[in-house]
This record gives C-alpha cells, structure tokens and sequence, in this order.
C-alpha cells in the first residue's frame, strides 16, 4: 500500500483512521507521519473530511413530517375504531330512521306506490332499460367496484410502477366495457342520440321508436317519442306526444303536448299546458300548470314561485316563496312557503296543510274540504324545541362522518393542516383573502365559455374546503384539550370534541354567527392553503433544480 | 462514534424499560419509542431515497417492521444499532428492488487513484460548500456509494455492518467508502473549475 515514492497512499489512510489496518501495518503508518509533511496533512485532510461529511449527513434542517408524528399500528381494534363504528352505526341508524324513511313515505304518498323509492326510479321508471343492459350495468359496476378497492390495496405498490399501474388500469377499462353491449347500444340508440347540434327539432309526423336523447342548445319536439325523452337543453318545446317519460335538465321548458309517463325536471321556469298521465316533479324558479293542464299522479315542486292553475289528481307537495292555488286539487296538500294564495276558482278535496310567515289569503269564492291547517313557521332558532338540539346532532354527525373519512382517505393530508392550524395568524390571513378571493376570481373565469370547466370545478372545491374548514380547526381544538396522542384513534376522538365543541359555540346568538360563519371557515381554509402550499412547494423546488 | 445522539436524555436504563413495556404490548410506550426514533430515522431514510414522500413511506414501514420484530432484538447489543440495521436493510431492498442503473458489483484497489490527493485542495472544497450542497451532491450518486457514505458517517456503523448490509466482503468496505469519497468530491466540484481534479491532484 505504499507508493513507489515512500508516501502510502489514500486508502491506506483511510483504512488507518477508521482503525482498519493491522498492528503491524498501523505502526508503519504512525511512524512515516512522524516524519512526513505530506503524509500527515494527507491524514489531517481526510479526518477533517470524514467529520464534514459526519457533520452535512446528521444536519437536522428538515422538520419531520406531520403524518409521521403519529406512529403507524399493528394491532388490532383501537377503541377509537370501535368508537367510530359506533358512531357510523348510529349516524346510518338515524338517517335510516330520520330522513329515508319519512321521505320514503312521502314518496310513496306522492304516487310511488310501486314499491320503494329505488325500485320505482331504476326498476320502472326512466332508467330501467331492460334485463340484459341492467345485468351488464351491474357487472360493470362490480368490476368498477373492485378495481378501485384493487387499486387502493395496491395503491402504495403501485406508486413505484407508474407505467404498470397505467397499463393495468387502461386493461381494466377495456374489459370494464363489454363488448356485445357497446354494441347493441350503438345499433339501437344511434339515431335516437343527437348533441353537439345547436338546434334538434323532431318535425311534426315523425316518430322515434325507444327513448330519444338529446343534447342540443334548443330543442323542439312536434313529432312522436314512443319511449322516453331525456334532454339536456337551453329551451325545449315540446308540442307532440311523448309516450314515456320526459326526464330534462334545462333553463326553460314548455310541454304543450300529452306525455303518457312522468315529468321529471330540473329548469329554471316550467310552463305545463297539457296533460301528464302521471306524475310531475320539479326544481324550478317558476313553475305554472295552465288552467287547460292536468295532471294524472301526484306533484311535488320545489320553485320560488308556483302557479298552481290546472287540475291535479294526486297529492301536491309544494315548497316555495309564494304559492298561488287556483286550479282544482284532487287530493291533499301540502305547502311550506312565505305566502300562501288561494284564488276564487280554487277548490281542494283533501286536507290542506300550509306552513308559512303568513295565513293563506284564502279568496271567497275557494272551496276546501277541510280548513287551511297552518302552522306559523318561526325565524331563527328556537332554543326551546327539541328538535333544534337534534338538528344540531345532525350537523355534528355530518361533519363527523366528513373528518373520518378524510382521516381515513388522506391522513397525510388530515395531519399536515391540523398542524398547519397551529399557526393562527398565517391561516387566518391567508384564510381570509382566499374566502373572499376565490369565490370573485371563479366568478370571473366563469364569465367565458372555457372558464366555466375551470370555474365550476373550482367553486365546486371551494365550497368543500369551506365546509371542511371546521374540521381542522376542531381536531385543532380537540388536540389543545386532550393533548397529542400517538395514533388514529385519538385523533378521531380529538376531532369528535372539537367538532362538539364548535357546534355549541355555533349556538350562541351572534357570536356562535360570526364564530361559525367567518372566523372557523378563514383559519381552516388558510390552514388548507398553508398545508398545499408545503406539499407543493418543494416539489415546484426540486423541479426547477432538475430543470437547471 | 455518537451513536447516543439520536437517543437524546434517555439512559439505558429508560431505554431498556421502555422496550420491555413495548415488548408487553404497551402502546402508549410504543408511541414513546417511537416519537423518539422517527426523526433519526426519517433524516436516514431522506439521505438515502430520491423523494421526500419515499422517505416518509419507508418511515412508516420501518417502524411497523420493528414492532414485529422487537422480539428478535438482542437487548445486549445496542438498540440504536439494531434500529438503524433494520431501517438500512428496508432502503437498501426499496433501493434495489427499483433500481435503473446497476453499479458496479465488483470492483477493487486498480478502479482508485493511488497517488495523494491534495489536502490543501481538499480543505477549500470542505470549506466552500454547505451541508445542503454536499446533500445534493450525495443524492447524485450511485445508490452503493451514498449508502455507504450514509451508514458509515450517519449511521456510524462498523465495516462488519456495512459489509453484511450490502452483501459484500469486509475489505472491499474500504474501497467503496473511498470511491463515494471520490465520487462526491467529483460531484462537488462539478461545474466548478477552480476544483476540478480536486480529489485526485498530485502528492
């Protein structure tokens, strides 16, 4: 290990200093540095390079991440899990028992008296389309099903093999479509199919065997459909028959002509001047049956304001601003509004049921079966009834149910802005720019054509991070009261008390309002911001660094 | 070697009381063991894998390996030791198992410069670069050469160690140390002219 001119060399040093030569060699070492400048400078060199090397390698100059405060588990049940699940439980129970069933059986007052609700929606109404489509329909959805349960076991595996996990995935897609049914589905519906034209007009004498979809700016039908008619359409006009269903997302609507099924809508103003067989629901601003229409089933309308001037056979279920009954209603009904009008031409046969600000302007000339049963609706909470506190519960379970499922999706994620929490006047800075910035600037975007595929989505997200805000800002609060345990169980309870606790703040007159509505949504909303700003920054960082 | 730094306060003693409630199933020491050995272990990982995110991940992993496997720790031997042996099996086969370029398996005293390098050349490039550059410049190397540099001077563990880490014969423990050595200087000094030849200059 020595070199031809007596000096030894690195390696020889290097093993010395780490004690790594022998008695005998380690000796020779010593004594040639007692008299070698070089040699000894050499060694100097590499001791002081071993310690810098020591020194750069155990610098602590990166914080550990949040998600790694928390020690991963082995073991089995946690008593926050067996918590949790209790809590589930009982939420399912209670939405089972507080809002299914009831709206079940609303459902069934209004004409479903098929069956239950989904049976009536999937199994005979708009979207039943026959055995064999439904049963490929629920094989795609079960291979759906279990390629994203795959996908999520192995999510972390395939973290490491991008390419794979795209193949595997585009494999699954491709087998996810059947065949023999994408092609039947062509063969029967491709000319029944119309979007990307402006105007789709079925002339007057011509008839659509099967269902007609359209997807048009405007659409006018004076022909015949023979099955149903779904459309997504600025106006639609429909003047011929309808044999089936019409099932329409829209912003204005007119049906002038007979519809053998029901009418199903979601527009903005809806004009009814003929006969539905069946029944009609719609979410609209306006909705007016004409004094010529009439309606075989039931009606349920949540609008702003309702003319209601036709003939119903079944129930009416309204909820609205101002309800005007002129028509004549078969059956009971029922109206939640700030007004009720019952004009002279008016005449219900059943039990009429009015819960408003205001009694019914009930004209003279009105005949009604039974009086007007009315129920003053009172403003703001009423901190005697019972139901408010239970209210509330919901509201808790609600929020609960979202920051478990957060904890349990993205924990990293849960983790990092809880701690980002912790640095109130960044997030609540932050927070209160973008809670009033974001809605303005998506508002903005929105205005153009293209913006709305970026706006929409954005005040979509927006509003989730609103609503999640209390979430962080709980489980902050729950982490100051109960302290920082290890794990995910403390952390579900920390945000269950959190949670709890901001919910009884929320119900204090004033500033439970100013708590709950401004000051919680800022500081989580900052705190989210803050936590996306340090996932993204040091990537942004690095990629730069690769880039120069 | 200091290898208590990552121990902080705790005595043996503790240490050893810990174990054996964590042993016991205890989950609130577990949590204890934990928080005192993850940063260590986070700052080891981070020196060894790519992204910050691998890190994390192979933090996690770690520790659920240790807990399965605390029964094998020989409590006669230092724990440090044994931590740090599990965490660099774990990045060692993360490493291998997605490794692009293959390093040289083999290799021996011909591959190394014998002459002197030149100490007072050695120093400047010592003294001209930060930690953080010399982070940046053990990233870029081959993943052998920054895991010996890693378990050697971060680590601190034995060339026995090392060898059995790596699956490679004690005496070639050496070689590969100086060779990191080398490459790191090469990796500093890149770009920089005033340095280069720095790790192999003239005796």
């Amino acid at each position: 290990m020595t070199q031809s001119n007596g000096h030894f060399d690195e390696m020889t040093g290097l093993l010395y200093l780490d004690g790594q030569l022998d008695a005998g060699h380690a000796s020779d070492v010593e004594a040639h540095v007692r008299s070698c400048t070089a040699c000894r400078e050499l060694l100097h060199a590499l001791e002081t390079e071993g310690f810098w090397l020591r020194e750069a390698l155990t610098a602590d100059e990166e914080s550990i991440p949040a998600r790694l405060i928390a020690a991963p588990e082995t073991h089995a049940a946690h008593w926050g899990w067996w918590t949790a699940l209790g809590l589930v439980g009982f939420g399912a129970y209670s939405i089972w028992t507080g809002f299914l069933q009831p709206g079940l059986a609303q459902a069934s007052n209004d004409g479903f008296t098929q069956g239950n609700f989904l049976t009536v929606l999937f199994f005979t109404g708009t979207f039943w389309k026959g055995w064999d489509t439904m049963r490929t329909l629920m094989e795609v959805m079960a291979m759906g099903t279990l390629a994203f349960v795959g996908i999520w076991l192995l999510r972390r595996q395939w973290q490491r093999f991008t390419a794979i996990a795209f193949v595997m995935g585009a494999l699954a897609l491709a087998l996810a479509i059947p065949q023999p049914v994408a092609a039947q589905h062509v063969q029967v519906q491709v000319q029944d199919v119309h979007t990307g034209n402006p105007v789709y007009t079925l002339a007057a004498g011509q008839e659509v065997k099967g269902d007609l979809r359209v997807l048009a700016d405007r659409t006018q039908i004076d022909g015949e459909v023979d099955g149903d008619l779904i459309v997504g359409t600025q106006y639609l006009t429909v003047n011929g028959h309808v044999k089936g269903d019409i099932l329409g997302f829209a912003q204005e609507v007119r049906v002038n002509g007979p519809v053998d099924g029901n009418v199903r809508l979601w527009c903005q103003a809806v004009t009814l001047n003929s006969t539905v067989a069946k029944n009609v629901m719609a979410y609209s601003q306006a909705i007016e049956l004409d004094s010529k229409a009439k309606v075989g089933g039931s009606m349920t309308v949540g609008t702003q304001v309702a003319q209601l001037n036709g003939e119903v056979d079944g129930d009416v279920l309204a909820a609205g601003e101002v309800v005007d009954v002129n028509g004549s209603m078969g059956r009971d009904i029922s109206i939640r509004a700030e007004r009720l009008n019952i004009g002279p031409t008016a005449e219900v046969k059943g039990q009429a049921k009015y819960e408003g600000r205001r009694e019914a302007e009930v004209s003279p000339g009105a005949k009604l079966a039974s009086p007007i049963a009315f129920t003053y609706a009172k403003r703001g909470p009423n901190y005697r009834q019972s139901e408010y506190y239970y209210h509330r519960v919901w509201l808790w379970g609600a929020s609960f149910l979202l920051a478990l499922a957060i904890i349990f999706v993205a924990p990293g994620f849960f983790f990092d802005v809880t701690q980002a929490c912790k640095r109130v006047g960044p997030a609540i800075g932050f927070g209160a720019l973008f809670l009033f910035a974001t809605p303005i600037a998506a508002i903005i975007v929105c205005l153009t054509i293209v913006g709305l595929s970026v706006g929409i989505p954005a005040l979509l997200l927006y509003a989730i991070a609103v609503y999640a805000a209390k979430i962080f800002v709980g489980a902050w609060l729950g982490e100051k009261l109960l302290g920082a345990s290890v794990g995910i169980g403390p952390a579900i309870a920390r945000v269950a008390l959190g949670l709890l606790i901001l919910r009884a703040i929320g119900m204090i007159p004033f500033i439970g309002g100013l708590a709950g509505w401004v000051l919680v949504p800022m500081w989580g909303l900052g705190a989210i911001v803050l936590a996306l700003h340090r996932r993204i920054a040091p990537h942004a960082t690095a990629a730069v660094a690769a880039a120069a | 070697m200091d290898r208590q730094k990552t121990t902080g306060a705790m005595t043996d003693a503790d240490l050893a009381q810990l174990l054996s409630q964590v042993r016991a199933g205890d989950n609130d020491a577990w949590g204890d063991l934990y928080r005192q050995y993850a940063p260590a272990i986070f700052r080891f990982c981070r020196r060894l894998l790519p992204a910050r995110e691998d890190a994390e991940d192979a933090t996690t992993e770690i520790f659920m390996k240790v807990r399965q496997k605390l029964g094998t720790y020989d409590s006669s031997r230092p724990f440090t030791a044994w931590l740090y042996k599990v965490a660099s099996n774990h990045c060692w086969d993360t490493l291998r198992r997605r490794r692009i370029r293959q390093d040289l398996e083999t290799g021996d005293l011909d591959t190394l410069p014998l002459e002197h390098p030149d100490p007072s050349q050695l120093e400047r490039l010592q003294a001209e670069h930060t930690s953080k550059e010399v982070r940046t410049g053990l990233a870029s190397l081959p993943d052998r050469a920054r895991m010996a540099l890693v378990l050697r001077y971060y680590a601190d563990m034995s060339y026995e160690e090392i060898a059995d880490t790596l699956g490679v014969r004690r005496a070639f423990v050496g070689v590969l140390l100086l060779r990191a050595r080398h490459q790191l200087r090469d990796a500093l000094a890149e770009g920089d002219p005033k340095f280069q030849r720095a790790s192999a200059g003239g005796g």
